[in-house]
């Protein structure tokens, strides 16, 4: 017989801590000689959903990576939970980045293991656990992020928001307290796209997740983000930063304004 | 306080376990096992974990909440969780056990004669595909021949410049490494019977008919098939092959034939080379064993024939042709990921020898 269990539920969550989970200085960064965004300041702050988005070549991938230590800054500083990334060494880089969860365009899994083995490999790595409770709490993710159904399969066989859901399961493996997603829902048909709006949002809210998202899919903008941060690739700077509805309609930039009103440029643009 | 396992009290009938302040994937793994070996340590009697102290789970955590709650126990041995806050109840309370309930599946272990007979299933499609292969290269070669303009003789060049041109430092180095061999192990044993002047027919015939173009076949395969390979894999896998397609254009004509043209006019190139170098390889070895190079050449010239040397140069523009024509197929029938598009180039490698092998063989069995 399966036993009823009680959960009684005691105490309210606790208060969040006053400091941002990303804080963003004075930041300078781009490829070799060529700099895509100067001066750039933001925070995130626990449990916020921060869009960052900006037209194609703004670098706003690369402010991605440049998050995750992926890329050196010119200059400037990237603080996560209260430590440097720039000054931190190799250690503690590492240490950081774990607190990090990652989910990159194409999902990035391993192609030579299977979806459940691909979400418990970071729990094999880095965690002592038996195999049963490491099965056990990846299909937990994988329920998390409705793709239970799909862990027997190979990533060779999974559709393009497939591989990103699992991506996102296996992101969260070790208990990451943020989440970057790149372009999450770039290429998903409608329905996807709005599945995994509302995984996002079921995170934030059970797990209390914090999320940078970026993208440039106004729909998944207007139906996730607490706070949208746009990039422009001619000024290379933050040009916007605020709720995107407050942008859309009230913007007194008109290259903001057009962005979300899904505008077409009146004049052909001069390269800069 | 901040504990790494659960404590265990006895304050009223039921056995009581205290949760600590945080459960995450660095902590979890001796509260799990302590825990579960108190369910199993009392079957009949209830279990109470008191969880005022735990403050943070993580998603491990959260699965060892859950783990708790969806043990099977008697009526009488209930487990409750007492105090548990809201935030960590609700990570917990929209899972249901029923759907854990079937493990999740392993990887199942294949019989000796399961993969012996998936590995002859195998070779036998790949030999039927290979087959159709070779019939669409032949009529893409047939059409280069009769339609003018029909091969992109810029694409060859720059193939046979990367499969050719550049293979000539290795093939140069292989090459002179074989016949500085094969003249000195053949040499110690002649130099016992006094025969030492006719290890420079051993050389030259060895040379000539097998080695160099063995050696230069196989450093062919292993630097050119595979690129071969992995090039026209990732292009399947990106589905620029499909992109050919449907602009109606044949991906044999397109992606194969510059590439079998180029393997057949370069092999033989690099074998002439490999013989060169390793003859005179051997011409060096034999002076250590008084045989002067004006005497090796005179020799030489006495030992080998025109048919010797056309011999090695027509195997190896078959050769050519197979290892261009393995790679080729193998880029063709890439599976989805970037895995397959290694597990093609290592394919192609594999095949390509052990066909150079068979085909020296049936070479050897037809000339002599």
């Amino acid at each position: 017989m399966m036993m009823q269990t009680q959960v009684n539920s005691g105490r309210a969550a606790a208060a969040p801590s006053p400091a941002p989970a990303i804080s963003v200085r004075n930041l300078r960064m781009g490829h070799g000689p060529r700099v895509l965004l100067e001066d750039a300041s933001f925070d995130v702050w626990r449990g916020e959903i921060v869009v960052v988005l900006g037209g194609s070549g703004s670098g706003k991938s690369s402010l991605m990576k440049s998050l995750i230590g992926l890329y050196q800054p010119m200059a400037g500083d990237i603080v996560i939970e209260g430590r440097s990334l720039v000054t931190a060494s190799a250690q503690e880089k590492a240490q950081l980045q774990r607190k990090l969860g990652v989910m990159y365009q194409s999902g990035a899994l391993f192609g030579s293991l299977n979806v459940l083995e691909n979400v418990r490999f970071p729990l094999d790595r880095f965690t002592d656990l038996t195999l049963e409770h490491k099965n056990l709490t990846a299909r937990m993710l994988l329920h998390r992020v409705e793709m239970a159904h799909a862990e027997a399969l190979m990533p060779a066989e999974l559709s393009g928001g497939m591989l990103k859901r699992a991506g996102i399961a296996r992101a969260m493996a070790l208990g990451c307290d943020i989440l970057l997603l790149d372009e999450p829902s770039a290429g998903l048909d409608p329905i996807t796209a709005a599945n995994l709006d509302r995984t996002i949002l079921s995170l934030r809210e059970h797990v209390g997740l914090t999320f940078l998202v970026v993208t440039h899919e106004l729909q998944s903008i207007f139906a996730i983000a607490d706070r949208a941060i746009m990039l422009d690739p001619v000024s290379r700077s933050i040009i916007a930063s605020g709720k995107p509805a407050d942008l859309r309609s009230h913007s007194s930039d008109a290259r903001v304004r057009q962005f979300f009103n899904r505008q077409p440029d009146a004049h052909k643009r001069r390269p800069s | 306080m901040s504990t790494g396992t659960a404590n265990r009290t006895g304050a009223d009938d039921a056995e009581s376990i205290r949760l600590p302040e945080r459960i995450t994937a660095q902590t979890a793994a001796p509260i799990w096992k302590s825990t579960l070996d108190t369910l199993a340590h009392n079957p009949a009697g209830p279990i109470v974990f008191d969880a005022s102290r735990l403050a943070y789970v993580d998603n491990v955590g959260a699965a060892f909440l859950f783990d708790l709650t969806r043990r099977e126990r008697s009526a009488h041995a209930q487990v409750e969780i007492r105090n548990l806050a809201l935030n960590v109840a609700a990570l917990v309370r929209d899972f249901d056990a029923a759907d854990f309930v079937v493990p999740p599946p392993g990887r199942r272990d294949r019989g000796i004669l399961e993969h012996l007979g998936q590995a002859t299933a195998q070779q036998i499609a790949y030999a039927k595909q290979m087959v159709g292969f070779l019939r669409a290269c032949a009529g893409a070669f047939r059409e280069a021949l009769t339609r003018r303009g029909a091969v992109d003789w810029g694409d060859v060049l720059d193939i046979a410049t990367e499969a050719g041109a550049n293979a000539v430092p290795i093939v140069l180095l292989t090459g002179f490494l074989m016949g500085v061999i094969i003249a000195f192990e053949i040499g110690l044993v002649a130099q016992k019977f006094g025969a030492v002047i006719f290890v420079v027919d051993g050389v030259g015939i060895a040379m000539l008919r097998e080695l160099g173009v063995l050696m230069t076949a196989i450093v062919f395969a292993g630097r050119t098939g595979a690129a071969f390979a992995a090039q026209i894999g990732t292009q399947k896998v990106n589905e620029e092959v499909n992109a050919i397609t449907t602009f109606g254009l044949n991906p044999v004509h397109f992606l194969a034939l510059p590439r079998l043209l180029a393997a057949v006019l370069v092999l033989p190139l690099l074998t002439v080379l490999a013989d060169l170098i390793g003859i005179f390889g051997g011409a060096l070895v034999m002076v250590t064993f008084d045989v002067g190079f004006l005497q090796f050449y005179s020799q030489l010239l006495g030992a080998i024939t025109a048919g010797d040397f056309m011999l090695g140069i027509i195997k190896a523009a078959v050769l050519g042709l197979m290892i261009a024509a393995v790679g080729c197929h193998r880029g063709l029938t890439t599976g989805a990921g970037a895995t397959s598009v290694g597990l093609s180039a290592t394919s192609a490698v594999v095949t390509s020898i052990v066909l150079i092998v068979v085909i020296d063989g049936l070479f050897a069995v037809l000339t002599s």
